[in-house]
């Protein structure tokens, strides 16, 4: 009977022409999202791998010069393209590209591309992600509004009910049936992508990007079954279709435009985070006095002077058997690394306070966690692009780590010191690593526990509603 | 007769209750939208004021180690400390005056450098500090509860307002009165848009009462009156397109469906799709390139440099010969390299900005599509969030570090020292509010756009009201 119902319901939707052409609308939408995320992942991902390659290349022929000149010379780190953000690009467009790693300082992330894009990209840019969290919401929503409170105004539903269908099989043959149609429009979809993934795609990483691949498309499957039973239980309430319609564009509206902005104020009220230039003169007040505050630069340099002077038994720093220069350059590092830890680490948990406040929000919008979930999957959200910061600084304190411990060694008593191509070569490529599926997951337990929350419970008040379901 | 309308309508709406709740979300959005963008312009303010005491404290710590100078220790008057570090200046953008109605484009643009003698991509690439996911999740501010919002609750008033009459039988009633149904829809709408814009009127000019908003600040009337203006003409719109749809003689429920179909499209749809399609027709680089770029160019400016210093002694034959010996000219080849980098890698920048510019004319060139677009473009002008105001102050920078520049590279080649008289004749930075007229000028063809359609639609709905079936 459910079957019968799903049946009846799908064909009637195929028949119908609004369908026809809303579902060619967005299914073209997609197709174009999809296509120039493609592009534009593909045209991204040859720039920095050729980036990578120069910027290595001018790091080992950089002629001779004293190794603390190289340290300042430094390399550059850009961040890679993940393969999905051709469906979800996340935060990419609002973070840096690149961050310059030389010698005394942590640099932030330069050049956000949404800086370099038009007016128009603030009302939101057409990606795969938005016609998946917006639009198909809005199609569903449109298939589903009449579902009951239609059949009710046409006085259908007392005649299927007399015919002694249960309500209950009646409510799952119509979900089933909205589920049918939409399937038309997404299978394809789904299936292009992935094909697109595994054709073209970086064969290295392709185990990994499936996995996530096929974990964004059941997230987003539970962000719909979400809608369509929120769709049907607000279908079987009202006392009409308008009513129906309102009721829902009303929802859509909260979840889509109103939630994510109204939750961001709330999260930047309660974590607020320093501008920009007092951020810099807490580092540079950090980096004088010590981040307890009671020490000077000068202060630490007469301890490391005496500390020296102790270990090799010697009473003149230019009698030391190191050079002091190379010792006090990894000193003034440390204490750098130090401050840098603390302040960085500062900022950005507040920004992933922030983005947990943004989430709780996520009991009113589940847009607000399947968006975290997109992101996270699609390697483009703020955690991953924190681990690649992170790993980039790593890199940066390892590498002037080797310059220093070359100058305190053989520098020693020279007043010139200079190293040439066999020193750059010492130094290892920058390699990263992105975060594996299963560390993903781990990180967006909330999320998902708040997505399926939203799916059981639609799902509970569209079978409940549906089965006290008034006839007249 | 439109008195006896207006007060019908009154009633009505007061007994359905629609009314107030419009009335409240209405107010609740503006206000919290106002709230928001004074929370912004107060944060950039407050960041603007500490820019300022600390540019003040460090002038007047200069100029008392200039007056105490001994000749021991390196000259505090030296040009190139002066003008690079000790005496710099911030170059800032103040908000303008109605900034807190509009974020726009502010919280993506920087709004102060720092002068000083370093290469021009150094000294620019300034960034406030921000969540990437909050600025991908946007603001609620005054002018989206107005571009996005007002027309939701303009469609919800107003979708069945000859439909739900005519459904509930009252129209045949209404008609039976001496009154032609053209009019009497005409003064409904008229009656309901007094109300509604009469509401965002008064919550944005209550908004003026915040504190931080300088009333007699030049330029703040006329600029409130040109945002009333530009909302009351995008609410127009909207009440218009409402009574056309009714005009049609549909049912409320397809009414309601076919005017939020039209919402998202002309508010997300064209919008986004006019943005894919500017930056297919003129992508952007990503900024990979322009690193890149830069590095090359100073590997081969060092390459060149004394050659650069040759040259730009012949290029400045007005400047005295220099006459301090190799040593001087040494620390003088610094900045030969660091112009010879500017003028090598300005090409690069260029394209940039060529690119940027061809974008954001598509964007003007279609912009006429979507009403959406010109209420954004117009009301981010007006309060000086747009476009245009930051890419005048950046220019106006440009000009004035290369004057900046220019001043202390002479004093430099002169080797002339800066006394602390002169420190307060030092070129000054600012920017003046744009005068009134010019933002009309730019904000004029919104009008056109908005009121044409306007009015086309008004006369298209007027003649289908007379063929309008009453009954059945």
């Amino acid at each position: 009977m459910i079957l019968e119902i799903a049946k009846k319901e799908a064909r009637e939707t195929f028949r119908d022409g609004r369908f026809r052409i809303l579902a060619a609308v967005v299914i073209a939408l997609l197709a174009v999202s999809l296509g120039l995320g493609w592009k534009r992942y593909s045209d991204v991902s040859r720039q920095i791998e050729a980036g990578r390659k120069a910027t290595r290349q001018n790091w080992l022929t950089q002629g001779e010069k004293n190794p603390h000149s190289a340290a300042h010379y430094g390399v550059y780190a850009f961040m890679p393209r993940t393969p999905l953000s051709f469906v979800d690009d996340g935060v990419d467009p609002y973070t840096g590209v690149s961050v310059w790693l030389e010698a005394h300082k942590q640099n932030d992330f330069k050049y956000k591309p949404a800086e370099d894009s038009n007016t128009l990209a603030r009302f939101g840019e057409l990606t795969g992600a938005a016609v998946l969290q917006l639009l198909i919401p809005l199609l569903i929503i449109l298939l589903s509004f009449t579902t009951f409170a239609g059949e009710r105004e046409q006085g259908t539903l007392r005649q299927l009910l007399s015919l002694g269908i249960k309500r209950e099989d009646l409510a799952a043959g119509k979900a089933l049936g909205i589920a049918a149609s939409l399937g038309m429009v997404l299978v394809p979809a789904a299936l292009i992508g992935a094909g697109v993934l595994i054709f073209l795609g970086d064969p290295r990483v392709l185990p990994d990007t499936a996995a996530r691949l096929v974990l964004l498309a059941l997230f987003y499957l539970f962000y719909f079954a979400a809608i369509l039973g929120t769709s049907l239980a607000v279908s079987a309430w009202s006392k009409s279709t308008r009513a129906a319609l309102l009721t829902l564009l009303g929802f859509w509206i909260v979840n889509g435009l109103i939630a994510p902005r109204a939750f961001t104020d709330v999260a930047r009220y309660l974590h607020p985070t320093p501008s920009a230039f007092d951020f810099a003169k807490m580092v540079a007040h950090d980096l004088e006095n010590g981040i307890n505050g009671d020490s000077s630069t000068a202060q630490r340099a007469r301890e490391l002077q005496q500390r020296l002077l102790k270990q090799y038994q010697v009473d003149r720093i230019d009698k030391l058997p190191v050079s002091y220069r190379g010792v006090s350059l990894q000193e003034g590092e440390n204490h750098g690394d130090e401050v840098f830890d603390k302040r960085y680490s500062e900022l950005w948990d507040d920004f992933e306070r922030q983005n947990a406040v943004r989430r709780a929000g996520g009991i009113i919008a589940p847009l607000l966690p399947m968006r975290s979930l997109s992101m996270a999957l699609a390697g483009t959200d703020f955690a991953q692009h924190r681990d690649f910061a992170v790993a980039a600084e790593n890199y940066r304190r390892m590498f002037i780590r080797m310059i220093n411990d070359d100058i305190t060694k053989n520098a020693a008593g020279k007043d010139l010191y200079v190293r040439g191509d066999d020193l750059w070569q010492t130094v290892p490529e920058f390699q990263y690593v992105a975060p594996g599926v299963a560390a993903v997951l781990r990180a967006n337990l909330g999320s998902i526990a708040l997505l399926l929350l939203w799916t059981f419970a639609a799902v509970c008040a569209a079978w409940w509603s549906a089965r006290r379901i008034e006839v007249l | 007769m439109t008195w006896g309308i207006f007060r019908q309508e009154w009633l009505s709406l007061r007994r359905e209750g629609a009314m107030w709740l419009v009335v409240a979300l209405v107010a609740s959005f503006a206000g919290y939208g106002v709230y928001n963008g004074a929370r912004w312009t107060a944060f950039q303010t407050r960041t603007l004021a500490s820019m300022a005491q600390e540019q003040h404290a460090r002038i007047d710590k200069l100029r008392s180690s200039i007056r105490q100078f001994t000749g021991r220790g390196p000259d505090p008057r030296s040009a190139a400390t002066v003008g690079d570090s000790t005496g710099a200046p911030y170059a800032v953008l103040p908000p303008a005056p109605l900034a807190s109605f509009s974020i726009g484009q502010s919280d993506l643009y920087p709004y102060y450098f720092k002068l000083g003698l370093k290469s021009r991509s150094t000294i620019t690439e300034s960034d406030e500090i921000e969540n990437p996911v909050n600025l991908l999740s946007g603001r609620f501010d005054l002018a989206f509860a107005i571009i996005y919002l007002l027309p939701l609750v303009i469609l919800a008033l107003t979708y069945n307002l000859v439909s739900g009459e005519k459904e509930n039988g009252t129209l045949a009633v209404a008609l039976s009165q001496a009154v032609a149904l053209s009019a009497l829809i005409a003064r409904k709408v008229l009656f309901r848009a007094l109300v509604l814009l009469l509401l965002v009127a008064a919550v944005s000019l209550a908004a003026i009462a915040l504190p931080g908003v300088d009333l007699t600040r030049a330029g703040i009337l006329p600029r409130l009156l040109l945002w009333t203006a530009v909302v009351l003409a995008y609410g127009s719109f909207w009440f218009v397109l409402a009574a056309g749809v009714n005009a049609l003689g549909k049912s409320s429920a397809t009414n309601a469906l076919l005017l939020s179909g039209i919402w998202l499209v002309l508010v997300l749809l064209i919008p986004s799709s006019i943005n894919l399609a500017a930056e297919s027709l003129y992508p952007v680089p990503s900024r990979v390139e322009m690193i890149q770029a830069m590095r090359e160019a100073s590997i081969q400016a060092n390459q060149k440099g004394s050659m650069l210093l040759a040259r730009y002694w012949e290029d400045h034959p007005d400047l005295a010969s220099p006459t301090g010996g190799a040593e001087g000219d040494a620390s003088f080849t610094t900045y030969a390299v660091q112009m010879e980098v500017d003028r090598l890698t300005q090409p690069v920048f260029d394209h940039f900005e060529a690119q940027i510019a061809s974008q954001e004319a598509v964007v003007n060139r279609f912009r006429f599509l979507s009403p959406a677009i010109l209420a954004q473009k117009a009301l981010n002008d007006i309060s000086g969030t747009g476009v245009d105001r930051y890419r005048g102050f950046r220019a106006s920078f440009d000009r004035f570090l290369t004057a900046w520049q220019d001043f202390f590279f002479r004093r430099i080649s002169e080797r002339a020292l800066i006394s602390s008289q002169e420190l307060d004749s030092l070129p000054k930075f600012s920017y003046p509010d744009e005068p009134s007229g010019a933002i009309l000028g730019r904000v004029l063809p919104a009008f056109a756009g908005l009121l044409i359609p306007v009015v086309a639609i008004g006369l298209y709905a007027n003649r289908r009201l007379r063929n309008y079936p009453v009954a059945g």
